[in-house]
């Protein structure tokens, strides 16, 4: 520049609002790029998740805002969508990831959960609102918001753009630098470090005034509400069967080792282990599948915890055998069964979790869903949540004087969380110095595990929770040598919405809605077991309409089910997002028909106590029959002509991660999984519930055990439950859906029940105990996903880490129903 | 021969493209147009799926719920009308809602007797969770599942709490979001008016 014209330019006078003459124009072209094409991240946490990606496929398309761009790295997204429960346990790796996030950056709350906490609000593991943590720009209602609920608030995000000037913008100043947030840590609750010094203050204060409100755990109250824990009791005079078994294995084993009680077992805690090897290995019983473990709290009753069992033989099918083993409150143990019953495994870990009974001999005995250095065992009756209010529901703060208070009111630190005043009993607890206690880390090292004893160089390779390929947030430890996989061990809980303790406090009904949450993906199906199982302690029977309708929902969802899982292995394994859409497309036909006759596309609630929620006419029947008859034959054709003869797929599956029959029952494995390694065990076939023991299918049946026989069977099963449904729908009568008057208060008598259905993904049973008032004593549900979970490690042990994703992913699992 | 298997998937994609555009041709020159949209959108439909929203909308059928919302009656008196609120009161739907996200205060007259009439009522929308017992168990069909899911906000610990003001809407709105259901449970009242009759 010559110094003329650098005088000249000294010599230009701006005007004074310089700023303002430009800002329009510039603003205009700056927020117009950015409004239009926002990255938002690959993260998804709950059911909102499914909403979220249904907007992505072909029928909403946010890629027609610029926004189709899903990155998988904070580091290159600009906007976090949290869809979903944010959990205890997932919080501290969302603030990570948006710590992680360039600025400019968005956060969208999605759903009444990531807003607030949603129906899962109260829970112990759940928090009430991401804005605890992370500031939000726009905040989207409903459970879940319908894609174009989501759409209208990507739209209000895009205003908020809009009106943002480049001056104004806090990124550009020099000033103001962005300050990371603090990492929320694991204590005996969650530790927001903002919030240590108010922690401290209350502590204080408490142990000044000799209060001690808060902490839950440590709370007895003099007086338990009587109604609420009325302990259940019913008839329990043996039946011939349990009588002759009992005395059969009386003989074999020793005397008095089992006891039996109606159907079910008693079997002395010393004893167990002989129990459960003679069961499994006399030809003759052979009840090689242990498909459900759990806890039973009888607060009040010595000995006071129960661990119920629920076996079945696989090659003599029917029902169960139920054995039950009793400990005491003080020192709670018990054998473990998983050197008989691999399949024991995390189940086992859940009921230390939750009801804090340990097991011996247990490989590795940790915290599952909740963290290790939580405060206290949630499930045991006595325990109580930040955010509790009675014992049972509905509350009495609700009506007639319900003058709204929100739940952040009644706690001290207006969060989620309750913390001990002393933590270890007899040492004042410190926010800042803390550590787990001696007890209460795993019985086993995970360090000290064998497989990492050995003397090679080995890698331990982290993969999620965040991550876009394990289905959710869902968190693998995989031991590597070199590239191969030496040990995988799953991690959960990072969607443990407090299914189970939630639903011991509400009423019958009201666990209805709360059941179309856990496999999200097939809320018919999850409706349907439900009520089957609370029918089966009720003794009602279902009009026929009602039965068909019911058959109808759940094979319309098992056929969503599978296709969308081939979209979502094809992912997987790196292809794009084809076989995804096209599955998504099908799915918002089905939906289209559950919205209309239940009034939700996946929330659908659709089935009560004896019948379902309402009718659907000829017109839906019509519709309904047009897809079962034309359309999705056609897409299965079309879906293996797209991708059973693929080379790449085909070479990526065959022969990888191959399970034996006799070792995926070990593992509980249930399901088409089951079915692929040549097993022909079908609950609708071997233990037929509502009415499928009239319809014509096969059940199919593969004998590789490979990944590729995971996909082909699924498509298979496909078409046999299009084949039910065109059955179901040419033969669907006239006539009510409705047994007796539909009730708001339904008392269920005293007793126990284990109802399970054959589900997309395995055996989803719900084992529930009443003791005769309106809401369920325990109210467990076993879910496929959790439990086919367990052999994940077998069937990784030699793979190569992109195996691994497709042998996660050929299991499709749900995380809702891994975490409930 | 190694890689007729993709060639048969791409054959598949391929399809689906060009039927896009065949489907296109039907509509033309409007392949935007209501028509196309509905057939398209109906199970027999081929070629593009998208819904432009927000130019172009997805109806919600009658059964859709998203929100609860209160109903009021309009009376007319003369030459002065007043608003009734249908509800009572009676709590059904604060009992039975799974999340509890109903509050009710029951009205008082002087003397302290309860009235049937609700004095605040409160719903904690972003607590709810859309399962329509509440409307589903009402004995006098005074909460309503509203259609209304446009509801995206900048702030929530106002805007969300949602009080009787808020939640009040005319008969006439529930009729003409749910006719059928509205039509039905209006027959099934006057029926039982005659029967105590």
């Amino acid at each position: 520049m010559t110094p003329s014209s650098e005088q000249r330019l000294q010599n230009v006078t701006l005007p004074d609002d310089w700023r303002n003459l430009l800002a329009t124009p510039v603003n205009l072209v700056y927020n117009w790029g950015r409004m239009y094409s926002l990255w938002p991240l690959a993260f998804g946490l709950a059911c909102c998740a499914i909403e979220m990606m249904a907007t992505f496929a072909a029928r909403f398309d946010l890629g027609r805002f610029g926004a189709e761009l899903m990155r998988p790295s904070p580091r290159q997204a600009d906007l976090l969508i949290v869809s979903g429960t944010v959990t205890k346990k997932m919080v501290p790796q969302i603030v990570r990831l948006y710590n992680q996030m360039p600025e400019p950056k968005y956060v969208i709350a999605m759903g009444a959960c990531a807003t607030a906490g949603g129906p899962f609000k109260e829970g112990y593991n759940v928090v009430s609102g991401i804005d605890k943590f992370l500031p939000v720009d726009v905040y989207i209602p409903g459970c879940p918001p319908t894609p174009q609920a989501f759409l209208e608030g990507f739209l209000r995000l895009q205003e908020k753009i809009k009106r943002q000037s480049i001056f104004e913008v806090p990124w550009y100043r020099k000033d103001a630098r962005s300050e990371e947030i603090p990492v929320p840590l694991y204590g005996p609750d969650l530790i927001d470090p903002r919030r240590i010094p108010l922690i401290k203050e209350t502590l204080t204060k408490q142990r000044a005034t000799r209060m001690q409100p808060t902490p839950a755990a440590e709370q007895v109250e003099a007086a338990p509400c009587e109604k609420a824990l009325k302990l259940p009791v019913w008839d329990i005079t043996p039946l011939p069967a349990a009588e002759a078994l009992a005395q059969r294995l009386n003989q074999a084993i020793g005397d008095s080792c089992v006891t039996p009680e109606k159907d079910v077992l008693v079997v002395q805690p010393a004893r167990l282990v002989e129990v459960a090897t003679y069961l499994r290995d006399t030809p003759e019983l052979h009840y090689d599948l242990l498909s459900n473990v759990t806890g039973v709290d009888y607060l009040g009753r010595d000995p006071r915890f129960e661990v119920v069992y629920h076996l079945y033989s696989t090659s003599r099918g029917g029902g169960p055998l139920v054995l039950k083993a009793r400990v005491p409150e003080q020192n709670p143990e018990l054998p473990s069964l998983v050197p008989v019953w691999p399949s024991a495994n995390f189940q086992e870990r859940e009921v230390w979790d939750l009801f804090g009974i340990r097991f011996t001999g247990h490989p590795n005995l940790k915290r599952i869903l909740l963290w290790e250095g939580f405060h206290g065992h949630p499930l045991r009756k006595d325990w109580r949540e930040p955010y509790y209010e009675e014992p049972v529901k509905p509350f009495s703060s609700r009506w007639p004087a319900g003058h709204y208070q929100a739940a952040e009111a009644r706690n001290p630190y207006h969060d989620n969380v309750s913390y001990p005043s002393q933590y270890p009993p007899g040492v004042e607890w410190d926010p800042e110095v803390w550590s787990p206690l001696e007890e209460e880390l795993p019985i086993v090292d995970y360090r000290e595990l064998p497989h990492l004893r050995i003397s090679t160089d080995k890698i331990v390779v982290n993969v999620g929770p965040q991550h876009p390929s394990t289905h959710g947030v869902f968190r693998m430890v995989l031991t590597l040598d070199g590239e191969t996989v030496l040990h995988a061990e799953p991690v959960v809980g990072y969607l443990h919405r407090n299914h189970e303790k939630i639903g011991e406090r509400n009423s019958w009904l009201m666990n209805m809605p709360y059941t179309d949450r856990l496999d999200y993906l097939n809320a018919m199906g999850n409706n349907l077991g439900y009520a089957i199982a609370v029918e089966r302690l009720m003794g009602i029977e279902v009009p026929e309409r009602a039965e068909y309708l019911r058959v109808i929902m759940a094979e319309l969802n098992r056929v969503f089910s599978h296709m969308s899982f081939a979209g979502f292995l094809t992912n997987e394994l790196g292809s794009a997002f084809t076989p995804f859409l096209y599955a998504f497309k099908e799915r918002e036909l089905i939906l289209d028909l559950f919205e209309e006759a239940s009034g939700s596309r996946m929330m659908c609630n659709y089935l009560r106590f004896g019948g379902v929620a309402n009718d659907v006419d000829d017109d839906w029947l019509e519709r309904a029959r047009y897809l079962a008859h034309e359309r999705l034959p056609r897409k299965l054709d079309e879906f293996e002509q797209l991708l059973n003869e693929n080379e790449i797929l085909v070479s990526r599956l065959k022969g990888v991660s191959i399970l034996t029959p006799e070792k995926a029952v070990a593992y509980g494995i249930t399901g088409p999984i089951l079915r692929s390694t040549g097993l022909p065990y079908d609950i609708r076939r071997v233990e037929p519930y509502s009415i499928y023991h009239r319809f014509d299918f096969r059940i199919p049946l593969l004998h590789n055990g490979d990944l590729y026989d995971r996909y082909l069977i699924r498509i298979l099963e496909a078409r046999e439950a299009v084949k039910i449904l065109n059955q179901a729908l040419d033969q669907i009568p006239k006539g009510p859906i409705q047994a007796g008057k539909k009730a708001w208060q339904t008392r269920v008598p005293a007793g126990e029940v284990y109802a399970r259905i054959e589900h997309p993904k395995g055996e989803l049973g719900y084992y529930l105990v009443s003791n005769g008032t309106g809401n369920p004593w325990r109210y467990r549900v076993r879910s496929p996903s959790f439990i086919n979970l367990t052999a994940l490690s077998e069937m990784c042990r030699g793979l190569k880490v992109a195996d691994v994703i497709v042998a996660l992913g050929a299991l499709d699992i749900v995380l809702g129903e891994v975490d409930r | 021969m190694f890689g007729i298997g993709i060639a048969k998937g791409l054959a598949v994609t391929f399809k689906h493209f060009i039927e896009t555009y065949l489907d296109d041709l039907k509509y033309f020159p409007r392949r935007y147009s209501e028509v196309a949209l509905e057939s398209r959108q109906s199970v027999r439909g081929r070629g593009l799926f998208t819904v432009q929203y927000p130019e172009q909308e997805r109806p919600v059928p009658e059964a859709f719920r998203f929100l609860p919302f209160l109903v009021y009656d309009i009376h007319v008196e003369g030459d002065t009308t007043r608003q009734v609120v249908r509800c009572t009161a009676c709590g059904i739907c604060a009992r039975v809602c799974p999340p509890q996200c109903i509050w009710i205060v029951r009205a008082q007259d002087e003397k302290g007797k309860p009235l049937t009439a609700p004095a605040e009522f409160c719903i904690d929308i972003d607590v709810c969770m859309n399962c329509g017992f509440c409307a589903e168990f009402c004995p006098f069909d005074s909460i309503v599942m509203d259609h209304e899911y446009k509801l995206a906000d900048y702030e929530r610990h106002v805007g969300h709490i949602y009080n009787l003001q808020k939640l009040l809407r005319p008969a006439g709105y529930y009729a003409r979001i749910r006719p059928n259901q509205y039509a039905a449970r209006q027959a099934a009242k006057k029926e039982s008016a005659a029967k105590e009759e």
